[in-house]
C-alpha cells in the first residue's frame, strides 16, 4: 500500500532464521528508490527471531542511506518485548499504529 | 587434534623462556602433540617462518628488540597467510591488545604466563585452524550449504569453554545444545584479577560461517575488553565499538556480561540486549536481573552500557540462558517462556550448578516434545555456596 511517498508494508506470521532471507527479498522488492518513508506494520507478526531483527535493521539503514524515513508500528506485546530486550527500541522508531507512524514520519 | 605434532614458534627475547616452555610443556611434547621452535625477536621469527613452512602457529611477546610483536603480526601474513598468532601481553594492556587484534592476532594470553591457559589457548587456536582449513576447502569445492553449516557449528563448538571455573565458595557450569541449522550462541568464563571471574553469554544474529567468524571475534574482543576494564559496562561499550567497525553486514550479538567477586558475593553486570538472567534463591523463589538498557552489540558505535549489581546470598544460583530456552515451541506453537523457567525451580531449588543446567534442558525438551529445535539452547549457571559441581 502506498500513499504519497509513503509505503506501508505488512509482515505476518513468523519470521525466523528459516525465512528471514525471503522476508528481506520481499522488502527489497517492495521498497522503491523514491519512497520517502516506509512503515512496516507488524500487527499480524507472531514471532520474530534475531535474524528477522537483522532484516529490519538493514532496511532501516538502507532507508537512512537513501535519505528516507523508517518506522515499525502496531507491535503485539510479545514482539514489543523482543524489540525492548534487544535494545532495538532505542535505534528503530516504534509507533503504536499506522496513523501514529504516518504522523511521526511526516513531522 | 591432527595426528602429527603441531609446530609452534615461540617468539620472546627473554632467554629463560625456551627452557621454561620446554619444561612446562614436556608432557605434550613427549606425547607428540606439539613441537616448539624459538626465536628471540620478530626478525628471527620471520626468518624461521620463511625457512620452515610447516609452522602452524606463533606465540609472540610484544616488546622485543629489532622487531616487536605488533610489527611481526603485520608481517606474518606476507610470509604465510595460514599461520595464526597468539600474543602475550601484560595484564590489562588494552591498547596493545587492541592493536594486536586489529592486526589479526587470533587470541592472546597474559603475563605472567599461566601454562594451563596457554595450553588451552594453543589447542583452541589449532582447533580453529583445522576448522578453518576445512571451511576453505569446502568453499573451494562449492559444497552444499549444509556442509558450511557443519563447519560453522564446529567453529562454534571450538570456542566454548571445556572446563568450568570453581572456587571454595562458588561453582559454575554451562552447556549449549546446537540447533540443526540455525544458531549463534556461545558463552565464556574468564579468570580475572583478585580472584574475580567474568561470565558471558551471547547470541549472534545469523548463521553460517560468517556468523561463526563474527562469533569468534566477539568472543576474543570480549576477553580482551574484560581484562582491560573492571566495569562490565565499559567492557560491553568497548566490544560494541570494536564490533561496529567494519560491520557492513548488520550482524549483531546480544551479550550479557557479569563479573562475580567471590570475596564479597557481588555480581556486577551489564546487559547488551540479551535475555535477563534469573537469580534462583534456596527457597525456590526467583527473580530476573533488571535490564540495564543496553542495545545488542555491533549495531551502532558509541552507545553507553549501564551496569547494575546484585549481591548473592549462599545458595543463590544465577541462571543465564539464551532465547533458545524461552522461545522453544511446543506442538501448540506456545513458547516456553520465562514463567515456565521460574516454575522449574519453584518446587525444586537447585542443589548444584550442573543439576540446575540439566533441569533446564530437560524441561525445555519435555515441553517441546516432537517439535523440532529451531535455535541453539544455552544455559550457564553460577552458584554461590557449598555446592557440588
Amino acid at each position: 500500500m502506498r500513499e504519497g511517498g509513503t509505503l506501508v508494508a505488512k509482515a505476518d506470521g513468523r519470521v525466523d532464521g528459516a525465512n528471514a532471507r525471503e522476508f528481506q527479498e520481499d522488502l527489497v522488492t517492495a521498497i522503491e528508490a523514491d519512497d520517502q518513508a516506509v512503515i512496516l506494520d507488524l500487527e499480524n507478526l507472531s514471532y520474530i527471531s534475531s535474524a528477522g531483527l537483522r532484516v529490519i535493521l538493514m532496511t532501516a539503514r538502507k532507508m537512512r542511506e537513501q535519505g528516507s524515513k523508517f518506522a515499525v508500528c502496531s507491535l503485539s506485546a510479545s514482539i514489543r518485548e523482543v524489540f525492548e530486550i534487544s535494545g532495538f527500541d532505542k535505534i528503530i522508531s516504534i509507533q503504536n499504529s499506522q496513523a501514529e507512524a504516518v504522523a511521526a514520519l511526516n513531522d | 587434534m591432527p595426528e602429527h605434532p603441531q609446530k609452534i614458534l615461540v617468539v620472546d627475547d627473554e632467554p629463560d623462556v625456551e627452557a621454561l616452555v620446554l619444561q612446562r610443556m614436556r608432557r605434550n611434547i613427549r606425547a607428540g602433540d606439539y613441537v616448539f621452535v624459538f626465536a628471540q625477536n620478530g626478525v628471527e621469527a620471520l626468518e624461521r617462518l620463511q625457512l620452515e613452512d610447516d609452522i602452524d602457529m606463533v606465540v609472540s611477546d610484544i616488546n622485543m628488540p629489532r622487531m616487536d610483536g605488533l610489527t611481526l603480526l603485520e608481517q606474518i601474513p606476507k610470509v604465510d597467510p595460514n599461520v595464526r598468532a597468539v600474543i602475550v601481553s601484560a595484564y590489562g594492556d588494552m591498547q596493545n591488545i587492541r592493536t594486536a587484534m586489529n592486526r589479526g592476532a587470533f587470541d592472546f594470553v597474559t603475563k605472567p604466563l599461566d601454562f594451563e591457559d596457554l595450553r588451552t589457548t594453543i589447542d583452541r587456536t589449532l582447533r580453529h585452524m583445522a576448522e578453518w582449513r576445512e571451511a576453505l576447502s569446502s568453499r573451494d569445492k562449492l559444497v552444499a550449504l549444509e556442509n558450511e553449516l557443519d563447519v560453522a557449528r564446529k567453529i562454534q563448538q571450538s570456542i566454548l569453554p571445556t572446563e568450568f571455573l570453581a572456587g571454595p565458595d562458588y561453582r559454575t557450569f554451562g552447556n549449549m545444545r546446537p540447533a540443526r541449522s540455525v544458531g549463534g550462541d556461545f558463552f565464556d568464563m574468564l579468570n580475572l584479577e583478585h580472584g574475580r571471574i567474568g561470565l558471558a553469554i551471547a547470541d549472534v544474529s545469523d548463521k553460517g560461517v560468517p556468523a561463526a567468524l563474527f562469533m569468534m571475534s566477539s568472543r576474543t574482543l570480549l576477553k580482551g575488553a574484560a581484562i582491560g576494564h573492571d566495569n562490565p559496562g565499559e567492557v560491553l561499550g568497548e566490544v560494541n565499538d570494536l564490533l561496529t567497525e567494519n560491520n557492513d553486514s548488520a550482524m549483531f550479538v546480544t551479550t550479557f556480561y557479569g563479573v562475580y567477586d567471590p570475596a564479597s558475593g557481588e555480581f556486577i553486570y551489564a546487559n547488551g540486549g540479551h535475555n535477563p538472567p534469573l537469580v534462583v534463591h534456596p527457597d525456590g523463589t526467583s527473580s530476573l536481573l533488571p535490564m540495564t538498557g543496553g542495545v545488542a552489540l555491533g549495531l551502532m558505535p558509541g552507545l553507553p552500557y549501564e551496569q547494575e549489581s546484585v549481591t548473592l546470598a549462599p545458595g543463590d544460583v544465577v541462571v543465564l540462558y539464551t532465547d533458545g530456552v524461552t522461545e522453544a515451541l511446543n506442538a501448540d506453537d506456545e513458547e516456553f517462556g520465562v514463567e515456565r523457567l521460574q516454575e522449574i525451580f519453584a518446587d525444586n531449588p537447585p542443589k548444584s550448578c550442573r543439576e540446575a543446567t540439566r533441569v533446564v534442558f530437560e524441561a525445555v525438551e519435555a515441553f517441546a516434545g516432537e517439535t523440532p529445535q529451531s535455535d541453539d539452547i544455552t544455559c550457564l549457571t553460577l552458584c554461590k555456596g557449598e555446592f557440588q559441581t
